[in-house]
């Protein structure tokens, strides 16, 4: 095409030149007509000015490659006047999975409303309990019901102490029926208890010592 | 360091007010409050909305009651299969149902509205089920019989949290169970001594309230040693004074 050749920088001759390649390459010309109205046949070449004008990639921040095991301990000092707790865990536990996910709903949206940092807001798995009925007569026991208990986790963390009653009053008044409420300091143990142990990997290691 | 070398500094000093430290016992409501009408329209319409929003999916047992249905009707249909035998389930989902509503009628709940509510007896903790209650005392300050949150003169040396710890032992035994979530108290309320009594060093003083859960509502053990009430807040108002009244609600959280 002898638009390719020419590749000049001066407006109006390339005007001429596409004027050229449309008589010379009449295909074209119908594709181009037959196309979308804002279908254009001009193409920014490396050397056009207008060369990498969607670029928007280098503006972004850099992503660091992201580790399997994440960084566990974030605890913050417990001393001063500006008296404030760590990372605190709230843990509602209940048999009713519907009731305990939106009390853990509500106590996120509490804390994103009074300005509270929330860390994370995590399930753990589901335990599940079979209740054995034994018979009055008899030594047999039949199987009366199968409960399945749930658990809701909501980190929070920066809680002052002045305002850390206060919360929980709130927190204890609006609890539902059946839901357990716990409160307590993120320790290094909870964070395991997520984790699943992998038995093959530690026999080798106890293998090797 | 410095901070406490400033403290002990102005303790020496005297000054002129008179601190208490006075503590607001809390019963939590043991039962959930009814809900009003609109309440309940918009929990019934909330219902409806989350059922089609959240597309829950069925549960074990209602596949298996609906799958039991279908074979049913199979076998009604399709004459009697000697194939099927007695049936390898022996106890069917419906049975199952029909054997929990006998169990649910069975079950009778204890009742909302206790005796102590129909006497109006304001001493008991069983009344008002469903609000927090609060315990108030007479006390003699100056000439007067007051009703009060218990209250207890502050000494040198002790945190405000321990004296009102303090006042809640005095008048109801050591044996109370109650959490007190923080060490910092939630109102206070500051008056003048009529200036009969007042002197240079005895201007007035400065009750401060601090918040305490009641744990377990057994108080058997409990001797109490003045006359002692158990009000809502609502109630409240028919024995505290306005000014003192008005101090005392601005911490008290009523949901």
């Amino acid at each position: 095409m002898s638009a390719v050749v020419l590749c000049s920088r001066n407006g109006a001759l390339l005007k001429q030149v596409f004027a050229l390649s449309r008589a010379a390459t009449p295909r074209e010309d119908h594709l181009c007509a037959a196309g979308d109205a804002l279908l254009s046949c001009h193409r920014s070449y490396r050397s056009r000015p207008t060369h990498g004008i969607g670029r928007y990639k280098y503006l972004l921040p850099k992503e660091t490659p992201k580790k399997k095991k994440d960084r566990v301990q974030m605890k913050e000092i417990n001393t001063g006047t500006e008296y404030e707790y760590g990372d605190i865990n709230i843990q509602m536990t209940s048999y009713d999975l519907c009731l305990v996910e939106h009390f853990a709903q509500y106590v996120h949206r509490l804390c994103n409303r009074l300005s509270v940092r929330v860390n994370e807001s995590y399930a753990m798995p589901t335990r599940t309990n079979e209740v054995l009925f034994l018979e009055e007569r008899g030594s047999k026991m039949q199987l009366d019901a199968v409960l399945t208990t749930h658990q809701r986790i909501v980190q929070i963390s920066g809680l002052s102490s002045t305002f850390a009653p206060i919360l929980l009053e709130i927190i204890q008044s609006n609890q539902p029926e059946g839901v357990h409420l716990l409160m307590k300091e993120h320790t290094e143990a909870d964070f395991k208890s997520r984790l699943k142990s992998r038995p093959e990997l530690e026999e080798l290691l106890a293998q090797m010592t | 360091a410095a901070r406490c070398a400033r403290w002990v500094c102005t303790a020496a000093e005297r000054r002129p007010w008179r601190l208490f430290g006075a503590m607001c016992l809390l019963r939590l409501p043991r039962v959930t409050q009814e809900m009003e009408k609109e309440e309940e329209e918009v929990a019934a319409l909330m219902a409806q909305v989350r059922g089609e929003q959240e597309k829950s999916c069925y549960s074990d047992h209602e596949i298996r009651k609906l799958e039991e249905e279908e074979q049913l009707k199979k076998r009604k249909e399709s004459l009697y299969d000697d194939d099927e035998g007695s049936g390898k389930t022996l106890i069917m989902a419906q049975d199952l149902e029909d054997k929990w509503e006998q169990k649910l009628l069975q079950f009778k709940a204890a009742p909302r509205i206790t005796d102590a509510d129909k006497n109006n007896n304001r001493t008991s903790l069983d009344r008002k089920l469903d609000s927090n209650l609060m315990l108030l005392v007479k006390q003699k300050i100056g000439n007067q019989e007051l009703w009060l949150l218990p209250q207890v003169e502050w000494q040198p040396g002790e945190t405000l949290r321990s004296t009102a710890e303090r006042a809640m032992a005095t008048f109801l035994g050591d044996h109370v169970q109650a959490k007190i979530l923080g060490n910092a108290p939630y109102g206070i309320y500051k008056y003048k001594f009529p200036k009969a009594i007042r002197t240079e060093d005895n201007v007035g003083a400065k009750v401060f309230f601090f918040k305490a859960f009641l744990q377990s509502s057994d108080l058997s053990r409990a001797e109490p040693k003045a006359d002692h009430l158990w009000v809502t807040k609502n109630e409240l108002g028919d024995y505290l004074k306005s000014e003192y009244l008005k101090k005392v609600n601005r911490f008290l959280l009523d949901l």
